[in-house]
């Protein structure tokens, strides 16, 4: 719940322009943001394109091992 | 991505065509916004640097991610981010458990009586009277009594925050003085 009051103290009500500088930081927001959307992402081995094509750089990976121990 | 000074060149309409597109350009209306949006909290929280600091991150993480839903409908991209500072921070205030106190300049109050007709002078025990009936009103009344006269906001500003016309903005602020005069004059 909000109330107001007289402001007896004479607290500063508007920012300096130091306090703004300091609070403004697109690149926190941008994280934020990713942090916030990117979270309910399918991880990479359950992608079944991105399976495959680990599947496949795995296979040829095998197949030169063999033919270079064969 | 645009270079930076192409980007300035295009209008708000354009940027904010492109911001929908990618995340990236969504920085040149954070770098426009940021300190008005930031003032507004700050001020309403009473001078609370962190909380207006984390508010308004709040207020622009929820623009970036609805940013698809906004239409132009000619009112200033503004009046938008404006709506979603002015739901953030009646949200902060309701998830307070104690009563959380914004102290408001004597100007300001010396400007609310003399537009209900209370007082032209008013002394600090007639302030702190007519603050005691402000926190009496309803948290609608308030928040308009609020935008008026502590944020100085214009009745085109405010029309613009609640989706409403200028008249009727003024027509609602005028009753809310209207009954206020009446409390003030059964109380003394």
């Amino acid at each position: 719940m909000r109330k107001f009051s007289v402001n007896t103290d004479n607290k500063k009500t508007t920012p300096t322009d130091e306090q703004v500088k300091r609070q403004k930081d697109f690149a926190r927001l941008h994280h934020e943001y990713e942090l916030l959307t990117k979270r309910g992402k399918k991880p990479l081995y359950k992608d079944p394109k991105l399976f495959m094509l680990l599947f496949i750089i795995g296979l040829v990976l095998f197949l030169l091992f063999m033919e270079s121990e064969g | 991505m645009k270079k930076r000074k192409n980007i300035e060149k295009l209008s708000e309409t354009e940027i904010i065509v492109l911001a929908k597109k990618d995340g990236k350009y969504f920085g040149v209306l954070y770098d426009h916004y940021f300190e008005q949006i930031f003032r507004f909290c700050f001020k309403r929280l009473g001078g609370m640097e962190d909380t207006a600091g984390d508010i308004t991150q709040q207020v622009f993480i929820k623009a970036m991610a609805n940013l698809n839903k906004y239409e132009d409908r000619g009112l200033p991209f503004s009046s938008w981010l404006y709506r979603i500072a002015q739901n953030e921070v009646s949200m902060f205030f309701r998830k307070q458990k104690k009563n959380y106190t914004v102290p408001v300049d004597e100007n300001r109050i010396q400007d609310l009586a003399s537009e209900a007709n209370l007082s032209s002078y008013m002394s600090m025990d007639d302030q702190q009277q007519l603050v005691e009936l402000l926190n009496g009103l309803e948290d609608d009344h308030m928040d308009l009594i609020e935008l008026r006269f502590f944020q100085e906001m214009s009745f085109k500003e405010i029309a613009a925050i609640y989706g409403i016309t200028e008249a009727n903005a003024k027509m609602r602020t005028y009753r809310i003085l209207e009954r206020l005069g009446k409390k003030w004059k059964d109380s003394k």
